[in-house]
């Protein structure tokens, strides 16, 4: 079935002009890009046989064959780990363009880093990715540790085991986090609620940093994760991975498994199979160790996918489950409890290191399973279908007198559904695009037998959605403009005391965009995306109504909130040249209606003592900033790094400064590579770095304790990559937070309770044969 | 081949089950487990060779909603007389399960401890020891002797209940130990009652 020749290639051959020329005088353009993503492929070689010409692709895949004379010649494109393009064709006009499509070959090569060979997303907006050995540095670390690395991507965290990705300033609900192409749906709202997935299930993650609402549907406003599990084989072959991560801080380990492989009996069956698990005890701040700070998890995924010319499927599960323990005296029964250990600036228990985790905890599972098929109808026409089941389940406990110490006080069941059919065509090699319907139903229920009143009341929520994209691409421009219209629907029902309490709320909205690309020559490319967005209230807001356990806080939601509504327009600047590249992003996001919460200034007593009440409340809000990365290579061992971003987020309505807004930070790196590989024997680095983050000055009016000092950390890097045989083998030292400096973050919930971590020596063994 | 072109049909009889099975269950009245609405402080006096005398005094304060927005708790006046011991025993409830909480914090004596602060020993207007059973610094139990010269007939206490310390801190088995956050743990009670001397 995979045989040599254009199968799987949607030829996009464009109706040439006629003109009538008969000397050599025609031109022959065109743009070679990846099958699988669209990015441009350099150095492809197009070889024009009859005529006995030929000449490579730059950078941004295109070429041109001049002088040729009109008649019918065989093309033929070749590129490494490619299957080869043999097509006829007819020159007839003065200038004629195509685009040709490569598909990845199954090649292992050894060495060589293949990028993108997932369907990554098409868009204008501005995309980072993690792959390679950018991914295998972050590999070990959570997700939103590991997109820390893009810049423009800070975390929201709660100590050092949970952490949430932020991206220009926003997060939870107004970010969506894709695995796999499936939304991950599980109780994103809350801020103490990491992400249940584990990075070690992709090879590639991506960051799409505009508002990408019409492909992906509501809630991404602030941007787009995704996740992606690499491309399974389709021929015969086997690749296993092995990772071995151990961490001097938290005395914790990690072993990852990866195992793909592609049946040698039926072509184009494969499959994958991935697991990982993690365990770790209680970390250290400089000064003292943390009580009740470690955490376990485990993780699992598997894919069986079948692809033919005409046909592909795919199955997918993947599995992930957490045990966090969460810091004792961040627990606090009322306001003065809170106020005492603010005061205190650290936690009043002395830790020991261990690797029992206590309560308060969080113990959460999550399962996600997908069925996923694509059809061509015709050569240019193809029709995708994509279902997802999702289950989550979360349990928080905390510390509780007598047996109900063992209950959780909360317990949810999350249920998913999920489904999306989408046309995608490709009709002349300027006109691409894709139209679909996405389905989303949702049933949360709080387990009975917590002992405590529900935060958020069962519901069942549906959303329906419909979008078209289309885009144009013509010689260095691509313009692209898509549509959608969304309508959801929630009914909800909970007690309070014991009166019966039922709501259904409607909501519909509908998100365009607009976006352009320009490669103003083979180095320096622009483009700019114009988007809007909107989110639903989430049930958090509508409905929370009481004691937010442990964080000494009322919350009280309101029923009758408004849907938000965004409008971000992302401009990016990227500049790639033989020794180093520059990207220049920068944003501005007006939000209306952006739901947040306000301390009202009040308090309310209690036999247990006081609390501070929060509500709910609308404001239009304006975030904009830029991120500014690059690298230069200062002859053949020495490069140089910089990364950073600035975020402002500001309350239009009374001039304030929203909480939890990264301040601005800076990270610099330099590093030293020596050996030489090409002699076989290994590739060596040295990485010194360093990152500045400065004291957010921009505080909200009302918070429980100022912003931290500015700080800065120097982290120490070695790894070395050998060819063993066949087989690559890296390995690598780093030391994070080398001068064990004593911080705070202020992204970091836990500021208010404790420094954050102190220095750690990981080192990292990854092998693959 | 044609397990594949069956493909559709797969899909779409999965979704609908998906679909359907899929629905919130019916929401069910949650009682809070750990909810205190009464607190209960029961005086009575002991005379000079320490055997109970009189009748019982009792002092509550109630919040018959647990913890719930808007609604305040009712905290009575402990009334007392000047120069007089009493032993002061402390009954928490929870009126809403009808549950004794006092039970399980004798149970868990060793997470559990109350704290007394406050003018009404800042003034040494009482003062206070623990008395319960086996010597523990717990204060269920506990011996409060009025000053016989207060200097005022008007002050307050507050009682606090420590859940998950350290009972081992330096300091913390005194009764009025008022860096009682040092030893760790949440509070579970913080209720200050005014104190009228006779």
């Amino acid at each position: 079935m995979i045989q040599k020749g254009g199968l799987f290639i949607l030829c996009l051959a464009w109706v040439c002009i006629s003109v009538q020329a008969q000397q050599c005088t025609l031109t022959l353009r065109g743009k070679i890009l990846h099958l699988e993503n669209n990015e441009p492929i350099e150095a492809a070689y197009v070889w024009l046989v009859e005529s006995n010409k030929g000449v490579p692709s730059d950078a941004n895949g295109n070429f041109i064959l001049k002088d040729l004379c009109p008649g019918t010649f065989t093309l033929q494109i070749r590129f490494i780990g490619h299957k080869e393009i043999n097509r006829s064709i007819t020159l007839n006009a003065s200038t004629t363009s195509q685009t040709f499509l490569m598909e990845e070959e199954a090649v292992d090569l050894a060495g060589v880093e293949v990028h993108g060979h997932q369907e990554v997303v098409q868009t204008t907006t501005s995309v980072s990715s993690l792959y390679g050995e950018a991914l295998l540095q972050s590999r070990g670390e959570s997700l939103g540790e590991s997109l820390k690395r893009v810049a423009g991507v800070t975390t929201f965290s709660t100590g050092n085991t949970i952490s949430k990705p932020v991206i220009h300033g926003l997060h939870s609900n107004r970010i969506l986090i894709l695995n796999n192409g499936i939304r991950l749906e599980g109780q994103q709202w809350g801020a103490e609620h990491a992400p249940e997935i584990d990075p070690f299930l992709a090879d590639e993650l991506t960051v799409i940093k505009g508002a990408e609402t019409v492909r992906f549907g509501p809630e991404a406003m602030g941007g787009v994760i995704l996740v992606n599990p690499p491309a399974l084989p389709t021929s015969k072959k086997k690749i296993t991975e092995i990772n071995l991560i151990g961490n001097s801080n938290g005395e914790s380990g990690n072993l990852a498994l990866a195992h793909a492989g592609g049946s040698a009996k039926i072509p184009g069956l494969g499959y994958r199979l991935q697991g990982a698990t993690k365990r770790a005890g209680n970390i250290r701040t400089p000064g003292y160790v943390q009580d009740n700070t470690g955490m376990q998890e485990m993780s699992l995924s598997s894919a069986l996918g079948y692809s033919s010319k005409k046909l592909g499927a795919e199955v997918y599960y993947s599995y992930f489950s957490t045990t966090l323990g969460i810091l004792r005296d961040s627990h606090t029964g009322n306001l003065t409890d809170l106020q005492q250990i603010i005061k205190n600036g650290r936690p009043f228990s002395e830790g020991e290191f261990s690797y029992a985790i206590d309560n308060p905890k969080q113990d959460v599972v999550h399962h996600l399973a997908k069925v996923k098929a694509h059809y061509h109808l015709q050569p240019s026409w193809k029709l995708n279908v994509q279902y997802g089941f999702q289950s989550n389940r979360r349990k928080e406990f905390d510390r509780r007198r007598g047996n109900l110490n063992a209950r959780p006080s909360l317990d949810l069941e999350l249920f998913t559904n999920t489904a999306e059919v989408s046309l995608d065509h490709q009709l002349k090699s300027q006109w691409t695009g894709s139209a679909g319907i996405s389905l989303i139903q949702q049933a949360n229920s709080n387990v009975p037998g917590t002992g405590v009143t529900p935060l958020i009341p069962n519901y069942d929520m549906f959303n329906a959605g419909m979008y078209l994209i289309e885009k144009y691409m013509k010689g260095p421009l691509e313009i692209e403009a898509g549509l959608r219209y969304d309508i959801r629907n929630i009914r909800a029902a909970r007690y309070l005391g014991n009166q019966l309490e039922e709501s259904n709320l409607q909501y519909q909205n509908g998100a365009a965009f607009l976006g352009a690309m320009y490669q103003v020559s083979p180095s320096l490319s622009l483009s700019s995306n114009l988007g809007t967005a909107w989110r639903p209230p989430n049930v958090n807001e509508l409905f929370s109504q009481g004691l937010h356990h442990g964080a000494a806080a009322v919350e009280l939601g309101d029923k009758n909130l408004s849907a938000e509504n965004s409008l971000k327009w992302v401009n990016s600047l990227e500049l790639d040249g033989k020794k180093g590249n520059l990207e220049l992003t920068g944003y501005v996001n007006r939000i209306q209606n952006y739901i947040y919460l306000n301390p009202t200034g009040q308090t309310f007593v209690s036999l247990r003592g006081t609390f501070n009440v929060y509500e709910y409340l609308q404001a239009n809000a304006l975030f904009y900033g830029i991120d500014l990365s690059g690298s230069y290579g200062f002859g053949q061992q020495w490069e140089g790094y910089f990364k950073g971003s600035l975020i402002r987020a500001k309350n239009m309505e009374t001039q304030a400064y929203f909480p939890f807004i990264p301040s601005d930070r800076m990270d610099v790196g330099l590093s030293y590579s020596f050996g030489k590989p090409e002699e076989g024997q290994g590739k060596n680095r040295i990485t010194l770095s360093s990152l500045g983050v400065a004291r957010q000055s921009r505080e909200p009016d009302f918070d429980l304790a100022p912003a931290p000092p500015a700080y800065s950390l120097v982290n120490l890097g070695y790894s070395r990559k050998a060819q063993l045989g066949k087989n690559q083998f890296t390995a690598s030292l780093l030391v994070t937070n080398l001068l064990d400096t004593e911080f705070k973050e202020y992204m970091n919930r836990f500021r208010y309770f404790t420094a954050d971590m102190g220095r750690n020596i990981q080192l990292k063994l990854n092998y693959q044969f | 081949m044609n397990m594949f072109s069956k493909l559709p049909l797969y899909l779409l009889i999965l979704l609908t089950l998906g679909f359907a099975s899929c629905e919130s269950n019916d929401p069910s009245e949650e009682n809070d487990g750990e909810v205190i609405t009464d607190v209960t402080l029961k005086f009575q006096e002991l005379n000079a060779s320490n055997a109970l005398v009189g009748s019982v005094l009792s002092f509550k304060a109630i919040d018959p909603q647990g913890i719930e927005v808007g609604k305040t708790p009712t905290v009575q006046s402990i009334s007392l007389t000047k120069g007089k011991k009493y032993q002061m025993t402390i009954e928490v409830t929870n009126s809403i399960k009808n549950e004794d909480i006092t039970q399980e914090i004798l149970a868990e004596a060793a997470e559990h401890q109350f704290f007394f602060l406050g003018p009404v020993f800042d003034s040494n207007i009482f003062s206070i020891q623990y008395a319960d059973a086996g010597g523990i610094a717990l204060g269920l139990k506990n011996t409060v002797t009025v000053s016989s010269s207060p200097g005022t007939n008007n002050s307050s206490m507050r009682v606090v209940l420590r859940h998950d310390l350290n009972k081992s801190f330096a300091g913390a088995s005194n009764p009025n130990f008022s860096n009682f956050v040092q030893a760790g743990g949440e509070t579970d009670l913080d209720i200050t009652f005014p104190v009228i001397l006779n």
